[in-house]
């Protein structure tokens, strides 16, 4: 259960990403977050694992403050949440094992990770998290030497490695042809469907349809609508991305 | 209306060519260009350059025989020698001589065409250098000496004048030049591997503390990477072989000054390169990192080590080529190794020896700057 | 035998390796440990032995797991090893040797470099003297000076070497240290303190009164031509008095001529080098000289030469030139403009080998000849780059300037080196501050203005 009450993130320069923002995430849902480019998605999902610090307001995982954790305590919260980014933000010189191993950074001994000694047991759950996403043929190539839809499947094979209750996925397929799309956001329904909560933000309107069980919507950090993606009519839509906006779906592209 | 604007352009002009005339002139002045005197002391340069391109490389082990005939002076003082009637012989034109006489010597079957040294040996054993010739093709000479009044016998013992003939004997050696060209050489070469690497260890941690990607938060953040950052640029300023007189001053004249000089440089400017290439690096796996839960060590270990290593190790190769270029003369100024041979040579007028290690420096540079080049276009 | 293959490289390392099909393993190995063995065999004490013999046995490991299991061993240890002797005999030739570094020494260095001697406050002396004849003769003038109303005189009027004499002196400022200090008929200062190693400073008293006994110092007579002949001697008295502000001092003077005369080397260098390099640079263009047999061979010869001339240090061209000139900034220049010019001369002739075709094709279609298509068709494009880099140059000219003058070359370096030997640590801190300043000012100014430029 994540609970986010009344959080605003202003900038140092000024900038208002969030505004007053609070809402409830039960377990096992598959929230979609989405708006226009700059309404502040990238800055609530960031907030919630404290990449970005908020200004105010409190965010309570399972009834731990998470705006209040001291940095070891942090760390002990952001390994339970798994994170998948637009960018992928892999190390594009390691290899993909590597990169997965990473995942675990936060359980492991930190003195033998430092000297890249890894326990047997992690390189096979690491296997087994590329196995998942098909592509153990991949571990023992360098990062870079995959397209842009593996190194996604990469992304999620770390976040797999945390074990975690919560995922946050910014954006995660808008970097990816839309025909990747599906193959992408399937992987988390299917983890959606094991139990773990899901936070994505994103861009088409149909995939929200498609996965999302509720959705929430902001306007320049302001939460303008929450509620079911049926719910999403046109009038709704308008008010959401303005009067200029035509819906585009990915499947059309 | 126009012709202000061109009037001030050409007045503009005119003040700033007369600008230019008068530091170029101070310029030639302050550093006492003297145009005739380089052509007149050209020829000194011929020289030099001369003996530089004729290196000492190897000798032959000579033999050295020595023929001799007694000559006593005054005459009847002592018995006077008899040459031998064959063989390599002296023959002087009188068997004595008074004190300031002069003679004629003849010597007949030496080596042909060769050089030998005719001395006295005087008869309290002591040598003196009388005069060099060269034999003709038969091995013959002729020489004109004077008996000096050193030459007088003492207690019956004349002097005896003696010539000495040196014949290379067996193949050729390396000289001892080439020898001790070739122990300095490896002596400056572990100092630039030396400094090197003690520069890249110090350097690689202090670049993380002068990347603002890194350290630059908060008030001591800050502090730290604006002292680091004008360490490395404040250093930079200074070419090793400044740093090396202050270190020869302090430690002595030997390499542990100049491994020293050379590190301290090396340090603030692969500091200053590190510190870019992390500045460089890709914030996305750092951020992927610290949403896993890892914490700072495991974040630069997992997300910056892996984006700068092939950057660092170029950098440290281009500068393991500077570093061998200075350290070959990081000894002139009391740093050690072939630089430290040079300037005595040098000042020994030993333009020969100069010319060996010379030549070692040109090899070594070429050979290091094309080994360089190879390895870093293996690892980009 | 063949399962065996693997105890081959007992004999010689990497043999195993290379007859088990890894060729590139076993040369390398074979290659390295060589290297190793005469490396140790030449300046080894005999406990680096270890390390090859470390690297033997790890071959022989290393062989039978590659017949066996089909895999590498971890190079760990054999990198450790090599490594290990490769830097400890580096340690001990280059005679690193930790315990040298006196911090105490260290510390004296550094301590009077905190104070550099740049400026000095304005002083106001106040000096009198005394004459008084060494050794006696008969008949002495009178020991006694007068001037400006301050009188001065020494009792007894002649004394001999070691003797003591009371000198005293009058209507200087009262309340102030004077320094009393001897001076010898040829103008050498001797000092009248304990050893006659310090000198002996004393007040005035409150009417600007002071007598001292001093002891005519032993070597007063030590460059005198005739030791018997009675000279005049002085005794001279001095008091300084800041009278407020500041100014330059002796060093403070001679770093700022240097400095000038370092950045003056450095431009007259590139000023010298660019005119020489400019025509040199045409000859060097491959798409200027490509045309025709003969030009290809002076464009060869060309870069050839200059190749050859940019591989000397500029430092190793000042040695050549300091015993051709002398000592002195024409040797720096000489030698710097010589490696700039093969410096400039290349990144010209780069320049004119990346200029566009396409104008010079033009240029001469309309029959214009090969000076007219240089004047109209190259030099529009080449000017800005070849300013660039000319300033580029002096920049580094600066730099190796400073350094030229170590090796007698003239400028800043040359005084560097005179003031360590005379071991004014306080000049030489001057020094090292002027130095970074000049090298930090034109890196910047020539940075912004290739800036503009580019």
């Amino acid at each position: 259960m994540l609970r986010v009450e009344h959080l605003t993130k202003i900038y140092p320069n000024g900038t208002v990403a969030l505004k007053d923002v609070s809402f409830e995430v039960p377990d096992g849902e598959f929230l979609v977050v989405i708006g226009l480019s700059g309404s502040g998605k990238s800055t609530l999902l960031r907030c919630i694992n404290r990449l970005i610090e908020p200004t105010e307001g409190k965010i309570y995982w399972n009834d731990v403050d998470i705006t209040a954790a001291s940095p070891a305590q942090l760390r002990q919260i952001r390994r339970q949440i798994g994170m998948i980014f637009q960018q992928f933000n892999l190390v594009r010189r390691s290899k993909v094992i590597t990169n997965v191993l990473a995942g675990r950074l936060g359980y492991v001994n930190p003195w033998l990770s430092l000297l890249g000694i890894w326990p047997a047991e992690e390189r096979r759950r690491a296997l087994a998290a590329l196995e998942r996403v098909g592509i153990a043929d991949k571990a023992y190539e360098r990062a870079d030497a995959l397209s842009g839809g593996q190194q996604q499947r990469v992304g999620i094979a770390r976040a797999l490695m945390q074990e975690p209750r919560l995922i946050l996925a910014d954006e995660p397929v808008a970097s990816l042809d839309p025909v990747l799309a599906h193959s992408i956001l399937q992987y988390l329904e299917e983890l959606n469907k094991e139990g773990v909560t899901v936070i994505c933000s994103l861009h088409f309107l149909d995939l929200v349809h498609r996965y999302a069980t509720r959705v929430i919507a902001l306007k320049q950090g302001v939460k303008v609508f929450e509620g079911k993606p049926q719910e999403i009519d046109r009038q709704r839509f308008k008010e959401i991305y303005g009067e200029e906006a035509q819906e585009v779906r990915a499947a059309s592209l | 209306m126009q012709a202000m604007p061109a009037l001030q352009r050409i007045t503009r002009s005119a003040l700033l060519i007369a600008l230019v005339i008068v530091v170029l002139g101070f310029s030639w002045r302050a550093t006492g260009i003297d145009l005739p005197r380089l052509l007149r002391d050209l020829p000194k340069g011929a020289t030099l350059v001369r003996a530089f391109l004729t290196p000492d490389l190897f000798t032959r082990e000579v033999e050295t025989s020595v023929i001799g005939v007694d000559f006593p002076v005054p005459c009847g003082s002592a018995p006077q020698g008899v040459p031998p009637t064959n063989g390599p012989r002296l023959l002087p034109s009188v068997g004595c001589a008074a004190p300031g006489e002069t003679f004629t010597l003849m010597g007949k079957e030496f080596p042909a065409s060769s050089e030998i040294l005719v001395r006295w040996l005087l008869p309290d054993g002591r040598t003196l250098n009388a005069v060099r010739v060269r034999t003709d093709a038969q091995g013959a000479f002729t020489a004109t000496l004077q008996a000096r009044p050193i030459l007088t016998t003492q207690d019956g013992k004349s002097a005896r004048l003696e010539a000495e003939i040196q014949r290379p004997v067996g193949g050729l050696k390396p000289s001892q030049a080439l020898r001790d060209v070739a122990r300095e050489m490896f002596v400056t070469i572990f100092m630039a591997l030396l400094s090197t690497t003690i520069a890249t260890l110090i350097a690689a941690p202090l670049s993380f503390l002068a990347a603002s990607n890194i350290t630059r938060r908060g008030c001591l953040g800050s502090g730290v990477y604006y002292l680091s950052r004008s360490f490395f640029n404040i250093i930079r300023a200074y070419d090793p072989l400044v740093m090396a007189t202050i270190f020869a001053f302090w430690l002595g004249y030997g390499p542990f000054a100049g491994v020293l000089a050379l590190t301290v440089v090396t340090i603030a400017s692969l500091g200053k390169l590190f510190s870019e290439v992390v500045e460089n690096i890709d914030p996305g796996p750092l951020e992927a990192l610290q949403a896993c839960g890892a914490n700072r060590l495991q974040t630069v270990r997992y997300a910056v080590v892996p984006q700068i290593v092939p950057d660092f190790i170029s950098f440290i190769i281009y500068h393991w080529d500077i570093n061998v270029r200075i350290s070959t003369i990081i000894g002139y100024v009391g740093g050690g190794g072939i630089g430290f041979y040079l300037s005595q040579r040098i000042n020994g007028f030993e333009y020969n020896q100069a010319g060996t290690a010379l030549w070692a420096i040109v090899i070594v540079v070429w050979l290091m700057d094309f080994l360089s080049a190879e390895v870093r276009k293996r690892v980009v | 035998m063949s399962e065996r293959k693997w105890l081959l490289s007992a004999f010689l390392p990497g043999a195993g390796q290379f007859l088990g099909g890894r060729r590139y393993r076993g040369g390398a190995i074979l290659l390295l440990w060589l290297i190793l063995v005469v490396i140790v065999a030449a300046y080894g004490q005999p406990i680096w032995w270890i390390s090859p013999i470390l690297i033997w046995l790890w071959n022989i490991w290393d062989a039978f797991h590659l017949q066996r299991l089909g895999r590498e061993a971890s190079l760990f240890l054999p990198l450790l090893a090599g490594l290990s002797v490769l830097y400890g005999i580096g340690w001990q030739i280059t005679q690193i040797d930790l315990r040298s570094a006196d911090m105490r020494r260290a510390l004296q260095i550094v301590r009077p470099m905190l104070r550099p001697d740049f400026v000095q406050p304005r002083r106001e002396l106040n000096q009198m003297w005394v004459e008084i004849l060494v050794p006696c003769k008969e008949n002495p003038p009178r020991a006694f000076n007068k001037l400006d109303g301050k009188t001065a005189m020494a009792t007894p009027d002649c004394a001999r070497v070691g003797e003591v004499v009371i000198v005293s002196v009058q209507g200087l400022w009262p309340n102030t240290d004077t320094q009393i200090w001897w001076q010898t008929p040829i103008g050498d200062p001797k000092m009248l303190g304990p050893n006659e190693s310090q000198m002996l400073i004393l007040p005035t008293d409150d009417n600007g009164a002071l007598s001292a006994t001093i002891r005519v110092p032993t070597t007063a007579l030590v460059a005198a031509p005739d030791p018997s002949l009675a000279l005049p001697h002085r005794v001279y008295f001095d008091q300084y008095r800041n009278v407020g502000g500041w100014e330059l001092s002796f060093n403070g003077r001679e770093v700022l001529k240097g400095a000038g005369v370092t950045i003056a080397m450095a431009l007259m260098a590139t000023v010298l080098a660019s005119l020489f390099a400019i025509p040199i640079s045409f000859l060097a263009a491959r798409n200027l000289m490509g045309g025709h047999p003969v030009t290809f061979a002076i464009y060869f010869a060309v870069r050839t030469f200059l190749n050859v001339l940019r591989s000397i240090e500029s430092l190793i061209l000042a040695l050549i030139f300091v015993v051709i000139v002398g000592l002195g900034p024409f040797a720096g220049v000489l030698a710097l403009a010589l490696h700039s010019i093969a410096a400039l001369g290349k990144l010209y002739a780069d320049v004119l080998e990346s200029i566009d075709p396409g104008p010079i094709e033009a240029i001469r279609a309309t029959g214009a000849n090969w000076a007219q298509v240089v004047r109209y068709a190259v030099i529009p494009q080449i000017i800005s780059p070849f300013v660039a880099f000319t300033i580029y140059r002096w920049d580094i000219n600066v730099r190796s300037a400073t350094i030229i003058g170590l090796v007698g070359g003239g400028g800043i370096g040359y005084l560097l080196v005179e003031l360590i030997r005379i071991n004014d640590m306080r000049g030489v801190s001057a020094v090292f501050i002027t130095i970074a300043v000049i090298v930090i000012a034109l890196d910047v100014l020539s940075a912004r203005i290739r800036e503009r430029l580019v």
